[in-house]
């Protein structure tokens, strides 16, 4: 946070810069106000921004040679032990230089000796103990830690833990010395190509992920890195394969849960879900003339077929009583009496109380699908108009930034329901679940008017659009903590 | 690579039977076939531990890739040690794990081994009962882990409310190994182990 409000106030600066030229009442004015004003710094409004930059494998490794070298000059080692010590103390370089100077004989890989041949008497017959045969000592190596053996044994080493998928760990060959192999070592001593090859992809993973600025896109047959200065639980985006996920953790996106909330609840839900969704079935009848109701839209205001009753797919209550402020549907009341029943009562409460959240998670989350293939529906439908002279193409793109924004508050509503989950019952919870079902309502009537939307109700649509985000931004400003 | 692994054996099998250990009879090892991939291994339970006087054998399987890879050994005698299983003798031993060196031996091996039986490692168990008595009834695991000494590594100490035990239920027509892994898992109470045996 205080970095935000760091940010926020050169934000402020720049708008200075901007507008001074004209007149300083005029730029208090605009200073205080909330209205827009040119260049805006996104991470002053936008709770949920998030900077980061898809790299490809060649700006990675530029990347992190930048850092190789700054250390390497720091310390005046070779690049190769600076790789070693960067691997093992996450890439900070700061705490290295520190660490280093401050007890030089602590850091394992003092690099000055490795890689020279032990021989200071020119012809000396020496047996290796591993392989143990004698050879001429200008055959023999050892790593900084001055354990010598020969150069093939060596080879077979790197081998045997390269195909074991070992890399930046391999260490020296004698016994409880842990000193590592650096990468120029290794590379010396391998002679076949495709282990190189492996062995440096290898090194590339494990040094991508031991840094903590960079992430693997968990995109299918992604090779990209996503890069930020910023470790936090936000929204990173992959642009080349269009995958988005929650740059700490590395699953799916999850404002306003926390990742720690967020991993519980998903093991929780594969846990249970079999009993789950034997309780949640895929239908349910109408509450007014009992007909069986499959759900085939996102949105939860269902209208019966036979009968034309509107109700709440959710609570299965008249969706007149969702109409006004008190749309009760997204909150669960919790039994006061709970404490005074039986254990066996208590367990049928608890997984009352989690069907209630899971229910609706899964819902919000088939309702995401399910509004996708409404997306493709929505095409044919404004194919349809445009052909028939009803507006052109143009005229209807509003329609797909308002399917996109149903998507994003859809999404963040989804989440919602683990937050409340483990939120434990007070103030702050009711206030939580107010906001939630007021999102819910809004998000709801959303679905409604696109699913049915025509040109004239244009106005209408982007006024609802704007009241669903805002109450979206309200409850991740109240309750986002990243 | 198996050339490097026969040579090495060979080398070795001539140090183990040249050092001192085998001198005051702690270790041993014998060769299976010409080939130097299997071998067998054998240890004297240390001193002052509840396996002294008994000789524990062991099996080890040399790969193809050794001295790059370590050794897979086992024990062959029953024993009860919290690291060890006493179901099928599998070993929990960081050098024949991860920590295994190139430039560590065949007698290096069995030195640790030994030195394992001194020290157990309760909280990195192989055989989780064993090392739950280990450390909640430790009086208790010291007089099974040396009745298992007696009977199945030929130490001295007898334990006659052991083997009563074991009598006792093997009378019922359990067998009597059975009937001692039954009692030692449950601290040598009968009545619980019967249960056990039979439900």
């Amino acid at each position: 946070m205080d970095g935000q409000a760091k940010q926020g106030s050169q934000g402020g600066e720049s708008d200075m810069e901007c507008s001074d030229t004209e007149c300083f009442d005029d730029y208090d004015y605009y200073n205080n106000d909330d209205n827009e004003i040119e260049q805006i710094d996104p991470k002053k409004t936008d709770i949920e921004y998030f900077s980061c930059e898809s790299l490809n494998e060649e700006q990675v490794e530029r990347l992190l040679n930048e850092t190789v070298e700054l250390l390497s000059n720091n310390l005046q080692i070779t690049p190769s032990s600076a790789k070693v010590l960067l691997h093992s103390h996450e890439w900070d370089v700061p705490a290295i230089v520190r660490n280093y100077k401050e007890n030089v004989s602590n850091i394992r890989i003092r690099t000055n000796s490795a890689i020279v041949p032990q021989s200071q008497i020119c012809f000396r017959y020496i047996t290796c103990s591993v392989c143990v045969t004698t050879q001429n000592s200008d055959k023999f190596f050892s790593l900084s830690c001055s354990h010598s053996f020969c150069k093939d044994c060596w080879m077979t080493h790197f081998e045997v833990q390269i195909n074991q998928g070992i890399s930046t760990g391999i260490s020296c060959m004698a016994r409880d010395c842990g000193v590592l192999a650096p990468e120029d070592f290794v590379l010396k001593h391998l002679a076949r190509t495709n282990l190189r090859e492996k062995y440096q992809q290898f090194t590339f993973q494990d040094y991508v992920k031991s840094h903590p600025c960079l992430r693997f896109c968990p995109g299918p047959n992604c090779s990209i890195v996503i890069y930020s200065k910023e470790i936090k639980a936000k929204k990173a985006f992959c642009s080349y394969c269009k995958t988005s996920f929650c740059f700490k953790c590395g699953i799916d996106y999850h404002a306003p849960t926390e990742c720690i909330i967020i991993k519980k609840w998903l093991t929780k839900c594969a846990d249970d879900s079999e009993t789950a969704n034997y309780i949640s079935a895929h239908t349910k009848d109408c509450p007014k003339c009992n007909i069986c109701i499959e759900k085939n839209g996102g949105c939860n205001h269902m209208q019966c077929y036979s009968c034309k009753h509107d109700f709440c797919w959710m609570c299965m209550g008249d969706w007149k009583t969702h109409g006004s402020e008190y749309y009760e549907c997204s909150r669960y009341r919790e039994n006061p009496n709970v404490a005074y029943e039986s254990a066996h009562a208590q367990a049928r409460e608890a997984l009352k109380k989690y069907l209630h959240y899971y229910e609706r998670w899964e819902n919000h989350s088939k309702s995401l699908k399910l509004e996708e293939q409404t997306l493709t529906k929505l095409k044919t439908r404004i194919n349809q108009k445009v052909m028939s002279g009803l507006g052109t193409w143009i005229d209807w793109q509003y329609l797909f930034t308002a399917a996109e924004l149903l998507a994003k508050c859809r999404y963040t509503l989804q989440y919602t329901y683990p937050y409340a989950y483990y939120m434990d019952p007070g103030p702050r919870k009711e206030l939580f679940e107010y906001q939630q079902a007021q999102l819910e309502a809004e998000i709801e009537n959303l679905s409604w008017k696109v699913e049915r939307a025509e040109t004239t109700d244009r106005g209408d649509l982007e006024n609802q659009m704007d009241i669903a985000e805002k109450r979206r931004t309200t409850l991740l400003k109240d309750f986002l903590d990243v | 690579m198996a050339n490097i692994a026969a040579q090495r054996i060979k080398r070795e099998f001539k140090e183990v039977i040249k050092s001192e250990e085998v001198a005051k009879c702690a270790i041993r090892v014998e060769l299976l076939n010409d080939t130097f991939t299997e071998l067998k291994g054998e240890i004297a339970g240390p001193p002052d531990t509840p396996y002294e006087g008994g000789t524990f054998v062991l099996e080890i399987k040399v790969p193809e890739t050794y001295p790059f890879n370590p050794p897979k050994v086992r024990f062959v005698t029953k024993i009860w040690h919290p690291n060890i299983s006493s179901v099928t003798g599998a070993i929990c031993l960081d050098i024949l794990k991860d920590q295994w060196a190139a430039a560590m031996t065949l007698r290096t091996v069995l030195l640790s081994l030994q030195a394992l039986l001194s020290a157990a490692e309760p909280d990195d168990p192989q055989d989780a009962v064993v090392a739950k008595q280990y450390k909640e009834n430790n009086e208790m695991f010291q007089i099974t882990a040396r009745h298992w000494t007696n009977v199945y590594a030929g130490g001295p100490n007898i334990n006659k409310d052991c083997d009563d035990k074991i009598r006792r239920l093997a009378d019922m027509g359990i067998e009597e190994h059975q009937a001692r892994v039954a009692l030692s898992s449950y601290d040598w109470e009968l009545e619980r182990a019967t249960e056990q045996l039979f439900s």
